[in-house]
């Protein structure tokens, strides 16, 4: 049962990565920080198939963490994110 | 399979890592470390050391992440855009990292093979700590300086960065805001930090037994704050106000305190008596996470931007 878990988690992994180096070369910014998100989704989905697999309670609390801060990242993307006319520019600017 | 698992983990950090020191836009370069912060908390866990991937996930996949964004935020508008490293100079760094790199694996092969451990002695000893996690006996108890220290030299950074802020300045509100606040932005800071508190209770409170701790708990508090922050919710408190810096130093005094009381009732500086260990710890945790919170959210916020009022 471990060795099949562990298989899961390590296909989950590998789909992750992949889906991760296509939006890390993504045409728009924004586009890119939703690498962040799918890593915190990936990443928690492996942790939380390895957790059961080694029945270490714990790695559920580290899941958790990943999501939490997965999700607080994308959010301090506005930070980078001047004025909708900036905002714009850049969009050009990627494009090109 | 493991062993599988883990080479697929180990090829994917390197490509990661050569993916942030290859790219161009410094905003994507963070982007990507962020997700690398994220990976290395789950590298972690294979290494079963569960405290340091939560350290890892909190601190390197999500403040360091905001306080990077935030400085590039802050130098783009005066970067030109042909600005950028020479190709000499890449070189030279690339080849200087190589070399700590080779560097620090050598010295790891060469650790003797039975390694010198106080594991053991750490273990036998954890009773009479009342405590169950080990990390955290030795953070806590048997280490409990250094951590006192290292609380410490976290308000002295906070100190470094608010004497960024001219003279007129001192003792104002840092601004953290963004010019926009994107409408889903707003509904996450409305929705998340109800959780994220809670995570952070949690996440203090189990510390005691199993991984976790006043860290992992005060990043999660840290963290919920600037979100609140960043969506215009709230502002950035002053940084003169009273009760401000009474959160922030109330963790290192209190600790500091029960540090000497150790004197009159344990016999040592930072001793605890045996029958009290635990309430004694998880008190000073306790006052610990929330300074280390104040502490975290006000250093990301950054020097005061506004004058204070009156």
């Amino acid at each position: 049962m471990a060795d099949i878990l562990t298989g899961a988690a390590l296909f989950i992994l590998a789909v992750t990565a992949l889906g991760l180096f296509r939006v890390l070369r993504a045409e728009f910014a924004v586009e890119r920080m939703m690498a962040v998100q799918l890593l915190g989704t990936g990443g928690a989905a492996a942790l939380l198939l390895l957790g059961a697999a080694s029945g270490t309670g714990a790695m559920t609390d580290v899941a958790l963490l990943l999501m939490l801060f997965a999700a607080f990242s994308c959010a301090a993307f506005a930070l980078g994110q001047a004025s909708p006319s900036v905002e714009g520019a850049e969009r050009r600017e990627d494009g090109a | 399979m493991t062993l599988l698992l883990d080479l697929a983990l180990v090829a994917w950090l390197l490509a990661l890592a050569l993916h942030i020191a290859r790219v161009r836009d410094d905003r994507n370069a963070i982007v990507a470390f962020i997700g690398f912060g994220l990976l290395l908390g789950l590298g972690w866990t294979r290494l079963a050391s569960l405290d340091v991937a939560l350290t890892e996930a909190a601190i390197g996949g999500g403040v360091t992440g905001v306080l990077l964004l935030r400085a590039e935020a802050h130098l783009r508008p005066g970067k030109a855009s042909g600005a950028s490293v020479s190709h000499g100079g890449k070189t030279l760094a690339a080849i200087a990292c190589a070399m700590v790199a080779a560097g620090l694996a050598l010295a790891v092969l060469a650790f003797p093979s039975p390694a010198p451990t106080l594991a053991p002695a750490a273990a036998t000893a954890l009773p009479s700590t009342g405590l169950g996690n080990p990390v955290t006996a030795v953070l806590l108890a048997y280490r409990a300086l250094d951590t006192l220290l290292e609380k410490v030299v976290l308000i002295l950074a906070l100190i470094g960065v608010w004497s960024l802020a001219p003279d007129h300045l001192w003792g104002g509100a840092p601004s953290l805001r963004p010019d926009v606040v994107p409408e889903p932005l707003a509904y996450l800071a409305q929705t998340l930090p109800p959780f994220g508190v809670l995570i952070a209770v949690y996440m203090f409170w189990v510390g005691a037994d199993a991984p976790g701790g006043t860290f992992q708990g005060g990043t999660v508090l840290a963290a919920m704050w600037l979100l609140v922050m960043l969506a215009r919710l709230r502002p950035a408190p002053e940084t003169r106000r009273r009760s401000v810096r009474l959160v922030l130093i109330g963790g290192p005094t209190l600790f500091l305190a029960i540090g000497f009381l150790g004197f009159a009732m344990a016999g040592g500086f930072l001793a605890y008596p045996e029958s009290i260990a635990k309430p004694l710890i998880v008190g000073i945790e306790a006052a610990l996470t929330l300074s280390i919170a104040a502490t975290l959210g006000l250093l990301v916020a950054g020097p005061a931007q506004t004058a204070p009022g009156r």
